[in-house]
């Protein structure tokens, strides 16, 4: 019964959280090779596209924080979601980065003539997938970044459990014994070599 | 040999053989999934610690190969070895960092002060774990930085890999096939969900 409860846990665990194994596996590549995507496409981040300009007629409440200033200009271009904000102080222009697993905008708020432009970066595949990747969630007041970091760490979980099962399954079956512990042996002693050298 | 068998023995040794790496990804992903609380736990100070500071004088032009650069002042310095990197914040600084699994020096060069300072990090068992994790790429010019890249490569191969035969194995067992499905589907909408609304 014990065994059969390891085998589904595995399995369906596994069949759940495929899309995210596939996508860490793709961005790592991604991230392995950033220097030849780099070359690929000439330069290190992809360039902005103004997607639209705008004269913002919102008014902002009396002492509003930057952070407030960029939740209210994200509400009102129907763009809210998770995001960072930089200056907005002491009449400084504002800039928010708009987060996304797909389309990352950059929105910059200037004061002097409330003047507002967003931008869209250009899609580029491997740095979408490192933007998946580095995705962590916990650090937003979003609850769909909350779900994500739950996920998360469910991989997490998940990549420790499949450890875990996977030497009580191949220690269950006496024929892969012998080549299993070999591969096992060997890739740890080839761990133990980098961490002792590099 | 059938490929079933074939299948099967592929996702058993490939499991057994990349166990150190998988296990190592899994639990330095909650360094960076929680690295709030771990900053909590593991924060010392001071966390730098000066090594060295003295006068110092090489011209650095603006498009000159930071990583030749950098490797010539930690030659200069007595501090070669282990992998390089190097970051140019603006153009009256270069900091060269100077590190390995276990320990992490950074050196600073003030190029307008002709001036370096060469600090060591404290070692923290948190970034020993993100530093695993986030280790690779081709660019260091040494075999077993290469190895370590190459053996990234191949986890990448190794998850797409996993997913394919478990995919296959998946299928064979009729009596599992509802609840796999259910499963795979219900994975795979919770991501397309996530991609467009995060």
């Amino acid at each position: 019964m014990f065994s059969k409860i390891v085998r589904r846990t595995h399995m369906y665990l596994a069949l759940f959280l495929m899309p995210w194994i596939v996508m860490y596996a793709l961005s790592t590549m991604a991230m392995n090779h950033r220097h030849f995507f780099e070359e690929y496409y000439g330069d290190k981040e992809a360039p902005l596209h103004i997607e639209r300009t705008l004269v913002y007629d919102g008014i902002f409440p009396e002492g509003a924080s930057p952070r407030q200033m960029a939740r209210q200009l994200l509400l009102d271009l129907e763009l809210d979601g998770t995001h960072y904000v930089r200056g907005g102080r002491n009449g400084q222009p504002l800039t928010v980065w708009r987060e996304s697993l797909t389309w990352i905008r950059k929105i910059t708020y200037e004061p002097d003539g409330q003047y507002l432009k967003v931008e869209r970066r250009e899609w580029r595949t491997p740095q979408m997938l490192e933007e998946m990747h580095r995705r962590s969630g916990f650090e937003h007041d979003y609850t769909a970044a909350d779900l994500w970091g739950v996920v998360v760490d469910l991989v997490i979980v998940a990549l420790v459990l499949w450890v875990l099962s996977g030497l009580w399954m191949w220690w269950e079956l006496k024929v892969t014994r012998r080549w299993g512990g070999i591969c096992f042996v060997g890739a740890t002693l080839l761990f133990a070599l980098f961490l002792a050298t590099i | 040999m059938t490929f079933n068998h074939f299948n099967r023995r592929l996702h058993v040794y490939l499991g057994m053989a990349l166990l150190p790496w998988v296990l190592m990804y899994g639990l330095s992903s909650l360094a960076f999934s929680h690295n709030r609380l771990f900053d909590k736990w593991f924060a010392v100070e001071p966390g730098w610690t000066v090594l060295l500071e003295r006068p110092y004088d090489r011209p650095v032009p603006e498009d000159a190969d930071l990583r030749q650069v950098g490797a010539a002042i930690l030659a200069d310095l007595g501090l070669e070895g282990g992998a390089l990197g190097t970051w140019r914040p603006h153009q009256r600084r270069l900091n060269v960092y100077r590190y390995d699994f276990w320990s992490n020096v950074r050196v600073s060069y003030h190029l307008d002060e002709q001036r370096l300072v060469a600090e060591e990090h404290r070692f923290r068992w948190d970034h020993f774990l993100t530093g695993l994790h986030a280790r690779g790429g081709y660019q260091q010019d040494s075999l077993l930085h290469d190895g370590w890249a190459l053996v990234v490569d191949l986890v990448c191969i190794g998850f797409l890999l996993w997913s394919a035969s478990g995919l296959y194995m998946w299928w064979l067992l009729s009596q599992t096939r509802r609840w796999g499905a259910l499963a795979l589907a219900a994975g795979f909408l919770a991501f397309v969900l996530f991609a467009f609304t995060l």
